[in-house]
This record gives structure tokens, sequence and C-alpha cells, in this order.
């Protein structure tokens, strides 16, 4: 399968293709953050190589104590002007994005046409759940899959993230969100597809041996496309549904871990 | 002289006699209570395990740059049976050697057991260790871990392989099993000991053993570094050592501290480990950067030919460093799930720390401004630390905010970010120090050629290496991959990973310049004087070496550590520095309660 051409500059560096609607507010942070440090790097480069080269052995010393008024209130004036500027632009970007967009879980609940999902890791795939029609998790109804997740586009996926063995990391950089899978607790992040196409999913976090291999696809695709799969697939989930088989029934009940930890 | 530094001195030499020089091979070389034979002890073992961390640093590049193909020369001796192919399961295990390893047994012996060592009683002007019995334990305790790790390269399901941050339940037996994981849990708890043994040794030696006049305030900066590292080490390393400990149980005795989920049906916490992990692992940080600080900020003032711009301040900065490192840890921890309002508070506590690293580094740019500069090899290894660290510093900024962290966490970008701070700031620190005091330390000099080849291809080497780590993380390669390309996304970034790969190669092997200086100069080095850089702290006021017992009599400090180009000092003595303890002829006498400078 061919995925969705990412945007790459020479060496295939850059960041790729930004496929999610929120995703913008963090390439903004990480690009205003490389100017500001462009600049601050240029500044000290010139700054240690006109001291360097204009002041060798020849030139005799300023001789200062290094206790002058002027020595601190030059350093705390610039230090200070770095920290508001930089760090107080990451700061209030961060907390804004954080608050409003990427941990305002509740927004995302609140959505009608929010897609939701049940992600349970373990070495080295990913287990996916949907509801089904019934809408609650665990039941004969839901679509199960594995390494593959499917959505709409422009409706925000609201993901459980799980874990049966060890600490793995679902990620989607094309939609420029992560979250640890741990075991024994629920963790959740949302993101809106906005772009169709297929994406890469990738684990980050150090899982074993064949962590590199433990990948997965998300296709982003039409709304109505999504209703036409969910609904065969939940037909399929029916027929093959077995009581019996415990190990198919980690699903958990969405509603109970929605409360903010 | 006054007469009260005269009865401080008369109580600090009674406190500290002159014992018998050791006379065997085992006194001498072995169990030395010699500080300065510690010092060596720990600078052996460190950089002979830097050479297998950087060893195994080399095997990393290597998959990166030719995945799945046989490794040269070394893959035939380590990878037999694959037919010197790196596996995937050789592969976790070669990156997590590398990170323990380099971390704790090749930085850390080096950086704060051989300077600390060498440097504290020397500079603060004592004969010894306050307590040199147990400063010889240390070191042996210290070699036990090291024995712990050899023998986990040849654990039965080979050496750890959880990654240097050993996480469970990978960690466990769920997903690392064999004892080379267990003996690499049980060699950072015993480090840990050693470490804490060391600490406690270096903050007693700074608070009681400072000469007569030797006030906090005309401490050298290294001293005050190395200070602030131990007590970071006295305070965290026993949460690490807690940490280890309890792994250690899960691992033997089964118990379940960190096991839960479906398939371990076990009742513990992973994240609980994570926790007493990174607040140990992020004063860590600053236990590795504090002794490259202290002696950066000591090494720019003096072949600057100028004092340290806001001496005060340099303190100030370290000692807040020292206080906020263990409140910002979370941000190691904002995927895990944190509660947002703790994940919040953890990003503004760690933008706040960044302040007195600025402060720190703007006082480097502004002492070197308008000096007499004078580019020795320990000079141009400073003035690298301080290139890589602000480098390091600047990228760290990106990862201390939660939302650029939802793309940039487990990416190369970290990788690049904490080598140019933990890896390239604190070894150019290193070689610095290294360099500087290798005269004092073995009596001979060294080559400046040799040491100025050796640091341009160690600076363009961390450069494009690390360089090339921050810019395969900014386009989204992960760390940690065995085959990064089995990601399509990642398979533009090959030729970075090559060429990177190829200024790695070329890093490993400038370090040749190195050791063919530092044993050349070790037999053939002309022989070293007393105080060959100009410097006026006390370990240039004695012989070098110096005697066993440092100072024949102990000095009395009249003045800070970066007395440098004072025309009063020159109008009289006809250079441009003067010992901390040196008198002027005509000065009159300064209570040693006097403010120290200016």
């Amino acid at each position: 399968m061919r995925l969705t051409v990412l945007a790459v500059g020479p060496l295939g560096i850059g960041l790729p293709l930004d496929a999610s609607k929120e995703g913008w507010r963090i390439d903004e942070m990480i690009n205003v953050t490389s100017l500001f440090v462009g600049v601050i790097f240029a500044i000290m480069i010139v700054w240690m190589g006109w001291s360097i080269l204009r002041h060798g052995p020849k030139h005799r010393a300023d001789f200062d104590h290094g206790e002058r008024r002027s020595s601190w209130i030059w350093t705390v004036a610039t230090a200070g002007l770095i920290f508001v500027v930089v760090d107080g632009d990451l700061l209030v970007r961060t907390l804004v994005s954080v608050n409003r967009i990427y941990w305002n879980f509740d927004w995302a609940e609140r959505q009608p046409d929010a897609v939701r999902l049940e992600i349970n890791a373990h070495q080295w795939a990913w287990q996916v759940r949907y509801a089904g029609p019934d809408g609650a998790f665990n039941t004969p109804d839901d679509v199960v899959t594995l390494n593959e997740v499917v959505l709409p586009k422009d409706a925000p996926a609201l993901f459980q993230i799980a874990s049966t063995d060890v600490i793995h990391s679902f990620n989607v950089p094309n939609m420029r969100m992560k979250v640890d899978a741990v075991p024994g607790t629920i963790n959740r992040m949302w993101f809106t597809p906005a772009l169709l196409g297929d994406y890469e999913i990738g684990c980050a976090q150090h899982c074993g041996a064949n962590h590199y291999k433990m990948q997965g696809v998300l296709h982003v695709v039409d709304p109505a496309q999504f209703r036409d799969w969910l609904a065969a697939a939940s037909a399929n989930s029916l027929q093959g549904y077995d009581a019996q088989d415990n190990s198919a029934h980690w699903g958990w009940s969405w509603a109970e871990n929605t409360r903010m930890k | 002289m006054i007469a009260e530094d005269q009865l401080d001195r008369e109580a600090l030499e009674a406190l500290q006699p002159i014992h018998h020089q050791p006379d065997t091979f085992f006194s001498k070389y072995i169990w030395s209570l010699d500080h300065k034979v510690i010092a060596k002890q720990y600078l052996w073992a460190g950089l002979i395990f830097f050479l297998v961390g950087g060893t195994l640093a080399m095997l990393i590049r290597w998959q990166w740059a030719y995945p799945g193909q046989p490794v040269p020369l070394l893959g035939k001796i380590l990878f037999r049976d694959s037919g010197g192919v790196i596996g995937p399961a050789q592969y976790m295990q070669v990156f997590t050697m590398h990170g323990l390893i380099m971390i704790f047994f090749a930085v850390t012996p080096i950086l704060i057991g051989a300077f600390g060592n060498f440097c504290i009683p020397l500079q603060i002007g004592a004969r010894d260790m306050a307590f040199p019995w147990l400063n010889a334990l240390s070191f042996w305790v210290f070699a036990l871990a090291l024995c712990l790790v050899i023998g986990s390269f040849f654990g039965d399901l080979g050496a750890a392989g959880a990654g240097w941050t050993t996480y469970p339940p990978l960690s466990t037996n769920v997903g690392t099993p064999g004892s080379g994981q267990t003996l690499m849990v049980a060699a950072i708890f015993v480090t840990g000991v050693s470490s804490i043994m060391g600490g406690i040794n270096y903050v007693t030696t700074v608070i009681r053993l400072r000469a007569p006049g030797m006030t906090y305030l005309r401490m050298p900066l290294t001293v005050w570094g190395l200070f602030l590292t131990a007590v970071l080490n006295v305070l965290f390393v026993p949460v690490l050592g807690s940490a280890a400990l309890l792994l250690f149980l899960d691992r033997v005795f089964g118990t379940q501290f960190y096991l839960a989920g479906a398939a371990t049906q076990g009742g513990g916490d992973p994240i609980l480990f994570q926790h007493l992990f990174w607040i140990f692992g992020h004063p860590e940080v600053y236990i590795l950067i504090l002794p490259a600080w202290g002696i950066v900020s000591d090494l720019v003032a003096w072949f600057s030919r100028k004092p340290a711009n806001w001496y005060k301040g340099s303190v100030l900065s370290m000692v807040a460093v020292t206080a906020l490192s263990a409140v910002v840890y979370g941000h190691h921890m904002f995927m895990t799930g944190v509660n947002p309002m703790l994940g919040q508070g953890f990003m503004i506590l760690t933008l706040i720390i960044s302040i007195p690293a600025e402060l720190l580094f703007l006082n480097w740019l502004r002492t070197i401004w308008k000096g007499s500069i004078r580019l020795t090899t320990p000079m141009l290894f400073a003035l690298g630390m301080v290139f890589v660290f602000g480098l390091g510093g600047l990228t760290g900024l990106y990862l201390g905010a939660v939302a650029p962290d939802f793309y940039l966490h487990d990416t190369m970008f970290v990788v690049g970010h904490f080598h140019f701070t933990m890896a390239a700031a604190s070894v150019m620190a290193s070689f610095a120090g290294i360099y500087f005091w290798f005269p004092k330390m073995f009596g001979r000099t060294t080559s400046e050629l040799w040491g100025k080849t050796h640091f341009w291809f160690t600076l363009l080497g961390f450069l494009v290496v690390f360089g090339g780590q921050l810019l395969a993380g900014y386009s989204g390669q992960h760390r940690r991959l065995y085959d990064p390309f089995a990601y399509q996304y990642v398979q533009p970034l090959r030729a970075l990973n090559r060429y990177t790969s190829w200024a790695a190669f070329a890093l490993f092997f400038g370090q040749l310049a190195f050791v063919w200086n530092f044993f050349h100069s070790l037999i053939r080095g002309p022989k070293a004087e007393a105080n060959p850089w100009h410097v006026g702290t006390l370990e240039w006021s004695i012989p070098s070496p110096p005697p066993v017992h440092n100072f024949d009599h102990l000095p009395i400090v009249r003045r800070g550590p970066h007395e440098l180009s004072d025309p009063r000092v020159h109008a009289r003595l006809g250079r441009d520095w003067i010992g901390q303890a040196e008198v002027l002829p005509d000065e009159r006498d300064v209570p040693a309660t006097a403010p120290a400078r200016g």
C-alpha cells in the first residue's frame, strides 16, 4: 500500500504532512520557536566569534572585577528578555492550546459526530475496537481490527488506550498526537483527521525487540464510506461472535473512563 | 597576618596531620587513601568505559546507516551467530548498555569521581578528603558495579535491553528475562551506593575543610559545581536506589511493585517507577552538567584573563538550578496520561528553570567579551562546551512545553537534545578539565597540536552527529528503532542517517588524537611547571604533581579565584594574575569575613 505523500525538504528533512485539524498549532509553535532559537543562536555565534577573534593574547583584557552594577543588570535583563519573549510565547500558546484543544476531552466528548475507539496494545500490535451500532463497548456488535484504524474525515476521533503487557505509545505523526499505552491504566487522546489518505501509526515507546515492527495504518475516509464500512464490519462481527472466547472481550466501558483523572 | 586566620590554620592543620607516605604498591596504587590517586583511578575507569560506550554507539550508528548489513571488524566477534549482523534483540541491548554505561560508568566517574576527588581538596586548600577511607571505599564499590556491568554482557539471554530508563514492565521478567538485565539493575544500585558515599564525602569536605579565608564566595566555580552535584547525589541517588531495589525484587523475588495489566495480573503500578526514576533522573541531568558548568565558568575566566562576570550570579544560578532540579521532572512524563493540571504545572516549572541556566550562559558570554583570549586546548574545549550547551539548552525549550511534546516526545529530537547537553557539553567539559589539570595530575605537559586536532574532531563531530539527530527527530523519526526505515515516512531520511553515521565514525576515530596525546604525554611529555596556565587557584601554588599531603602549610586565602588583569597587581608584581593566598607587598590585612570580592 502506498501512503499519502509527505511533505519533505532536502535530505527528507521537514515536518511530515499535517493531516489533522488541530496539528497546525503544534507546527506553528515549533516553527516560531525555531525562529527565536535561530536568532539567539546566530547572535551567540557572532558574539563568540567577535570576542575570540577580536581580542586575542595581544589585547590587554579590560579589567572589570565582574561585580559592577552593569555586570549583573546586563545579564539579568538579557535573560529576562529571552524568558519573556521565547518561553513566554511557548507558555501562552501551550496553555491556550492544551486547555482549549489537546486536553479538552470534554469538548470532544460532546461533539455529536465524535468517533470513539478503544485501543489495546500488546507486543507487538494494536488491537482496535469500535462500539458498533449499539454504542456500547465489549458487546457482540463491536468491530475489532488489528493494526488498522478507519476514521471519517472531519469528525473528532476519541481514543481510550491501554496495554496488556508493557508500556507502548500510540503515535500518529501526521496527526501530531501520541499517548502512552500503560498496563493497568486507560489513557486518552483525540484529534480530528482533516485530509483523506492513509497514514502510519507507530509505537513511540521502546517495547522490546520488535518495537520497530509495531506499526499500524490509519485510513481517513469520507463519512459515508466510514458508515458503510462500520455497518458491514459490525454485521461480520455479530456473525463471528464467540461468547466463550474471553481473550477477545478485552474492551471496557467507555463512560467510566471519561472523567478527568 | 590576622590572628584569627592563624588560629584557624592551626586548628585545621591539627585536624589534618601529615601521615606517613604510603610505601607499598598496594597502599600506593590499589587501596590508596590519597584523593589524587583515587581521582586517577576514577579517570582510568571512566576513560575505559567511555571507549566501551563509544564503541556501542558506533554499532547503533552502523545499524542506522546500513540496517541489516554485517558490521565490519567487530561483527565477526560480537555477532558471530548471525554472520556479523546485529539482530533486533542484540540491538536493544546495544543501545541500552550504551546509555547506561555512558551516563553512570563513563561521564559520572570522570566528571564527578575524577575531578571531584582531584579538585575539591586542592582548590579549597585541604590535605585530603574529610573521610579518606570512605573515599577509597566509594571507588572500590564503584569498581564492583563495573564488574556487574561486564557480567551483564555475558548474561544468559544477553545484556540488559530495556533501555537506559529501564521502564517496567519491560524491564521486569515480563519483557526482559535473563540475568543480563538483573545484573544491570544491581549495578545501578551498587554504583548508587558509591555515589552516595562519595557525595557525603564531598559535601563534608567542602563544608568543613576549607582553608582559612576560603569563604564560600571565594571558592572556584568548579568547586561550587562539584559541591552542588554532591548535594544532589546525596538527596536523589537514594531515590534511584529504591526504584532499582524494588525492580530487583520484582525480577528476582517475584514481587509485583511495577506489574499491572491483563498479561501479568499484577496489582502494582508501572508509572510509580517513572516517578521514582525521574525524581532522580532529572536532577541527574544537573548532576552531570553542574561540574561541567563549574569547570567551564572557571576556564573561560582564566583564559580570557578576566574575572568571571557576576560570579555571585553564577553561584546563585547553580544553587537555583539545584533547588529546582527535582520539581521539573514531570516533563519526562507528559505522555503517560498525567493529570493535565500537573502536566501544566511541570511545564511552567521547567520553563522557569531555564532562567538560571540563561544567567549562567550569559555570564560566560560576557566574561569572554573584551578579554585577552588564550586559545589553549582547555579553553577551546570550554568554548566548545559553551557552544554545544547553547544548542542543547535551546532545543530543550521545545520539549519543556506540553504541546510540541505531543509530536516530539520519543523522537530523535529528544535524543539530539539530551546528547547536546549530557553528552556533548559534559564530555567537552571533561576534556577541558583533563587537558587543564593534566600537568597537575601527572606532572607532564600535553601536546597542544594533538589537543587542538582532538578538539576539532570532537566539536565538528558532535555538531553533525547530534545535529543530524535533531533534524531526523524534527522529521518524525522515532528513537530506539532497530530499523527506522520500516516506517515509510522515515525512508526519505536514509541519506541523512547515513551522513550522520559517517560523522559519528569520524568523531570516534578522532578520539585517537586524545589517546595518543594522553599516553605520549604521560610517558614523554615535557615536565610541567607548578603553574603553567598562570592561574591563581590554590592547586597551582604547589608543585606538579603535588606531594601526598598537598600543602606543607595550609594556605590562608585572601581573594577570589579569578583575580586577573588587575592593574594594581600588574603594577606591583609585573604579571596579570595573583594567587588566591598571595599577599601583595603593601596590601593591608583583610579579615576573612570581609566581602569576598569587589
